[in-house]
């Protein structure tokens, strides 16, 4: 079959203040890539990025982003992604940069990773908790996202059919 | 995007996860509560729980959501502030955990189910996919099996909502089931009547359900040409039973009176004929609406009296009618014979007949119960259920419709006796050898039976002397016509009664040619086969008892079946013999009527003779098999007419025009033709305006006979130079006249024997070689005075004609009868070897008219009328200037028509029929073929009396009844010789 491919990037957003992230959008992330591409690529760059980038998946809560490049010119496009300092939102400016976790071919493999690299996060976490009670809900977030996966997916099987049966 | 992409890609995406983010408007407050729900629960907030939790179903929110709302798409909300007072100020470790949590749910839900929710089997790796997975689930993994099967279920499912499921239906093997077939044939015979050789012929014939039946309309195999050998050399088989039987009872004087309204001497023998009368042959006779002798006519019936029984004046006729005709006939009889009170079934046959039933059987058996009884109690089991009864008779009647009616005033009855005797036809010379061959003239029975009383009627009669010398004496006649050298030899309508065995017991083993064995007889009794060929049967043989009701009930009712049969047939000591006793049910009466052959016209005179065979109801199958197992050929509805078409007889109800059938048929011909024609497509179509046919799938005769008797009234016949400046004038005046009065005398079929055989001898070449000059001379000979006094009774008549081809040429229906011009006969007369003329392309006026229609189209809803209009000028303008086509049309009429037209078709009110060509056109052809009996195409067809008298008065006398053949399909005219033939 024959398809346009393209480059997914996982993309973390690290700001110095946390609180900043929620502020975030994805439309405000398109806006500094473009600027940042532009800046260092000029109107070719520009041009590329115009065609098939996207913002495929922003969590404001973790500062994780989903960037669409086109396969042929992804990595001119990710070398303008290191020069973004800041993005602005909302009337703010928020310092930040963007770090770059995973280059992929489908969103299938990022998110794959993605869940591969969250639970290693939690993980890691677990023992330099501080208090009692951050270990513990630290335990209980690892609990919900590995043990409950099996419960959970059969619920929503149940639920599509569901769904599905009104749709008809 | 539509409504139905926007819910494919919500179905897409139903499990991938959403942008986590807050909603930039702060004017959308619930939806900020909905989607961004955690985020109070992430600050300091005391109720983390809550957050984390809706945190953990991102996708149940995103459900809430529409499309355009979320952040897959690229329409945004303008930025707005007075945010951040809702943001929290400082994260624990909890919040932080949490978030990564949900995101991994998220994640892992969408990574675990597959985007397209279709099929399974996408989830696989490519190098394990299989082919027809989808139909076989058995391929998959065994871990997969399970949701596969669930998801097959429920496209098939989706996939019945749409179609309908269809009904279950039972296994073939339970379908096949005697009781079961037998029920779904009952079920299919509710609508149209099968004859008893149904079966038989549908697993071997096109079936067509014409008239209420399910007839065989030509075999599925290649017998053209050997049905024809066989109609000409040796037999051919058609059954017949579709045809109606009426039944009269009554005095025959006043049966006599009461049918001479029906018909008129005047066109030949009617039902009063001698010999026919005398129940020794079958007459046939045109039958008319009571009292209305030329002008309508009803269609051609065949009937047969009963011989009479000693010193008694009650008659029995039957009148065999086709079943077109017999709906109107029925009504038409039962006004004549003042037969107006419907006899209730039950109560009927005791008095039907008291004198029948005192002479011929005393005592009424209660199996002999009478048919409309029988059949009603038939008709019950059949409603309750289970014991299911083969339909023997009209299956689609109700039990409750009555079948007789009686007359209070003169005595008469009339009985419909709709498919209660099978009749099959024999044409061909020997079909009275297959008969010989087939069937066996009854056998007696001995003492020991006799003496025995028992519900059967054999026994009865074998007891009684009278009828046995009678039996012997129709034997005996049966014997000799083995000696018979052809069918034709014998007079024809013979009639001859028999009492025959069962002629399953006398089946060959394999299936023979049934051969004459002329020789072997003709020394046996020479002097009697003389008399059989000069006198025909003598009358008291031509007596049945197919003709009591009781004889024909108990004989069908007492049928051996063909199981018993068999297995009787199985316990015969020596396997394959005769069984020797004739089991005593086996005694069929049966009645032989011949059918006469060509009658009119010089060659092959009585080509296509036979016997009919009449035989209770329920002996069809008994009777069919060992008729076909002797070498006969068996023919369908195709064949028929073929048949009359080489006997040159009008096929009812094809050439039947002026009868209701006749029209009915027409219109039904003319719709189906138009159908066939509209299936083409357009570039593939005959156009028939450029061929100038104007009317190629009917005959309009009304139009025709109009014309010609105007075109005659105006003396048109004078002053003919050339048909075509003629036509001119002729056109003109007609137009006009028709338009001024419209005349509603209708037009008739010529069937006066007197005025036929004086046209007959107007149209033969007096100086002929090879024809007689018979009887010529008593006739007067054609003259302005003779023509225009017999024009003066006959002017809006048909004559029915034969056309054969003087040259090359193959005639189709609809082909046009045209009148040659002089110069044309000139032609004719220097090279013979000249085909015809050909007639001038013509121009299709209406192609354009029909693509400008199609340039602009609906636009007429709004303005029908005003475009049409200047068209209709147009072509006018066209018309005028064109001189072959001189049809001058107002443009009113013009305008109208323009709703229905088909390319290549005229529209509907057509121009002149007559003088649209070069060559004037007297007639059309009804049937035409190749015909084998002469080796030149032949066709039947009818023209215009006036038409023709004017044609044959211009004509010399070398060229006398030469007339121009043209198809509807080509340009090409053939000389063709027309013959009326009495």
């Amino acid at each position: 079959m024959v398809r346009l491919k393209s480059r997914y990037l996982l993309c973390e957003v690290n700001v110095s203040d946390r609180s900043q992230l929620l502020l975030l959008d994805d439309r405000a992330i398109m806006v500094a890539v473009k600027a940042a591409v532009a800046r260092t690529h000029g109107d070719y760059g520009a041009a590329m990025c115009s065609i098939r980038f996207c913002v495929k998946y922003l969590n404001a809560h973790t500062g994780i982003v989903f960037l669409r490049f086109p396969k042929r010119c992804y990595k001119l496009l990710w070398s303008a992604l290191p020069f973004i300092t800041s993005i602005e939102t909302r009337g703010q400016k928020i310092p930040c940069f963007l770090n770059c976790l995973h280059v992929g071919g489908t969103i299938r493999t990022c998110q794959k990773f993605l869940i591969r690299y969250n639970t290693q996060q939690l993980h890691r976490m677990l023992p330099k908790c501080k208090s009692e009670e951050e270990k513990q809900q630290v335990r209980k977030a690892i609990l919900s996202c590995s043990l409950t996966e099996s419960k959970e997916a059969f619920e929503e099987d149940s639920e599509s059919e569901g769904e599905e049966e009104e749709e008809e | 995007m539509s409504a139905a992409k926007v819910k494919m890609r919500e179905k897409k995406m139903r499990n991938q996860p959403a942008s986590v983010q807050y909603p930039s408007s702060s004017s959308n407050v619930e939806s900020s509560t909905q989607n961004g729900a955690d985020a109070p629960g992430t600050g300091e907030n005391a109720d983390p729980l809550k957050g984390g939790l809706s945190e953990v179903h991102p996708s149940t929110e995103r459900k809430k959501k529409t499309p355009h709302q979320s952040g897959w798409v690229r329409g945004h909300h303008k930025d707005g502030g007075g945010y951040t007072k809702e943001m929290p100020k400082y994260i624990t470790a909890g919040a932080f955990a949490r978030a990564r949590a949900a995101e991994v749910s998220a994640m892992l839900k969408a990574v675990r189910k597959t985007t397209s929710s279709s099929h399974v089997f996408e989830a696989l790796p490519k190098h394990m996919r299989r082919r027809a997975m989808s139909h076989n689930t058995k391929r998959l993994p065994h871990r997969l099996r399970e949701v596969a099967n669930r998801m097959r279920e429920k496209s098939l499912q989706a996939g019945s909502k749409k179609k309908k499921e269809p009904a279950k239906s039972k296994s073939r093997k339970a379908r096949r089931r005697h009781g079961n077939l037998l029920l779904e044939f009952n079920r299919r015979q509710r609508k149209n009547i099968w004859l008893e050789t149904h079966i038989w012929h549908a697993k071997r014939f096109h079936m067509v359900k014409k008239w209420g039946y399910c007839l065989g309309d030509r075999p599925t195999y290649k017998c053209y040409r050997a049905c024809y050998r066989a109609m000409s050399s040796h037999c051919l088989l058609q059954d017949l039973s579709y045809y109606c039987c009426i039944e009269l009872q009554g005095d025959e004087d006043k049966l006599l009176a009461a049918l001479s309204q029906l018909t008129s001497k005047e066109a030949g023998p009617t039902f009063a004929a001698a010999l026919c009368l005398s129940g020794r042959r079958q007459g046939s006779v045109m039958v008319y609406r009571a009292g209305r002798y030329p002008s309508q006519p009803l269609g051609p019936v065949t009937f047969l009296w009963r011989p009479r029984t000693q010193g008694s004046v009650h008659r029995q006729l039957w009148i065999w009618a086709h079943p077109t005709l017999k709906q109107d006939l029925l009504p038409e009889l039962q006004t004549v014979c003042q037969c107006c009170e419907a006899v209730i079934p039950p109560a009927a046959p005791v008095e039907v007949n008291p004198t029948l039933e005192a002479d011929s059987e005393p005592e009424n058996t209660p199996e002999a119960k009478p048919v409309p009884g029988t059949k009603r109690k038939r008709s019950r089991k059949d409603a309750t259920g289970p014991p299911a009864k083969k339909i023997l008779g009209d299956g689609t009647r109700l039990p409750s419709t009555p079948v007789s009616w009686r007359s209070s005033s003169n005595g008469i009855v009339i009985n419909d006796l709709t498919m209660e005797i099978v009749r099959y036809r024999l044409i061909g010379p020997q079909s009275h050898s297959v008969l010989v061959d087939t069937l066996e003239a009854a056998t007696g029975c001995d003492e020991v039976q006799k003496s025995q009383t028992c519900s059967l009627w054999w026994p009865q009669h074998c007891s009684d002397e009278a009828k046995m010398t009678l039996h012997q004496q129709q034997a005996d006649i049966f014997n000799i016509l083995k000696g018979i050298y052809s069918t034709a030899e014998l007079p024809s309508g013979t009639v001859l009664g028999l009492t025959v065995d069962d002629p399953r017991l006398t089946l060959p083993r394999k299936r023979v040619k049934a051969l004459p064995c002329v020789k072997q007889a003709q020394e046996v009794d020479e002097e009697k086969r003389r008399k059989l060929m000069l006198e025909g049967v003598p009358e008291p043989c031509c007596q049945s008892f197919i003709w009591e009701q009781s004889v024909r009930d108990n004989v069908t009712d007492n049928k051996i079946s063909e199981q018993e049969l068999n297995r009787m047939r199985s316990e015969v000591l020596v396997p394959g013999s005769r069984l020797s006793p004739t089991p005593l049910q086996g005694r069929v009466p049966i009645l032989l009527v011949h059918q006469p052959g060509k009658q009119v016209g010089h060659e092959m005179s009585s080509w296509g003779a036979g016997w009919d065979l009449l035989l209770p109801k329920g002996w069809g199958m008994a009777f069919w098999i060992p008729l076909v197992y002797r070498g006969v050929r068996i023919g369908g509805l195709n064949m028929s007419l073929k048949h009359s078409q080489n006997k040159a007889a009008p096929h009812f109800p094809r050439d039947y025009p002026d009868c209701p059938a006749g029209m009915c048929f027409q219109e039904e011909q003319e719709a189906e033709l138009l159908d066939k024609f509209k299936r083409h497509p357009p570039a593939k179509r005959t156009n028939y305006i450029k061929h100038g046919c104007v009317a190629p799938f009917r005959c309009p005769w009304q139009q025709l006979a109009e014309e010609w008797e105007i075109i005659v009234q105006e003396g048109g016949s004078q002053a003919r130079t050339t048909a075509q400046a003629d036509a001119v004038t002729e056109e003109r005046t007609s137009q006009q006249a028709i338009s001024i009065t419209k005349p509603l005398s209708r037009f008739t079929v010529l069937r006066n024997r007197k005025a036929l055989r004086l046209l007959s001898a107007w149209c033969r070449p007096t100086t002929s070689k090879g024809q007689r000059p018979c009887r010529v001379g008593e006739l007067p000979p054609i003259s302005c005075e003779a023509v225009t006094s017999f024009l003066s009774a006959h002017a809006m008549s048909l004559v029915w004609v034969h056309v054969s081809l003087l040259s090359k040429g193959k005639p189709e229906y609809h082909a046009m009868l045209c009148v040659p011009t002089p110069e044309d006969l000139k032609a004719l007369g220097n090279r013979q070897g000249t085909g015809g003329p050909q007639e001038p392309p013509h121009r299709d006026h209406f192609k354009s008219r029909i693509k400008r229609r199609k340039k602009e189209p609906k636009k007429a809803a709004t303005s029908s009328v005003t475009p049409d209009k200047p068209d209709g000028k147009e072509a006018e303008l066209i018309f005028a200037s064109d001189l072959d086509t001189n049809a001058s049309k107002d443009p009113k009429s013009f305008s109208e028509s323009s709703s229905d037209l088909v390319l290549g078709l005229w529209p509907d009110p057509l121009p002149s029929v007559a003088s649209h060509c070069s060559r004037v056109t007297v007639g059309w052809v009804t049937q035409g073929d190749f015909s084998m009996s002469a080796g030149c195409g032949e066709a039947l067809g009818f023209v215009s009396v006036a038409g023709l008298l004017n044609t044959l008065l211009n004509q010399t006398s070398e060229h006398k009844g030469k007339l121009l053949l043209r198809n509807p399909t080509s340009l090409h005219y053939r000389f063709a010789k027309i013959n009326v033939e009495v």
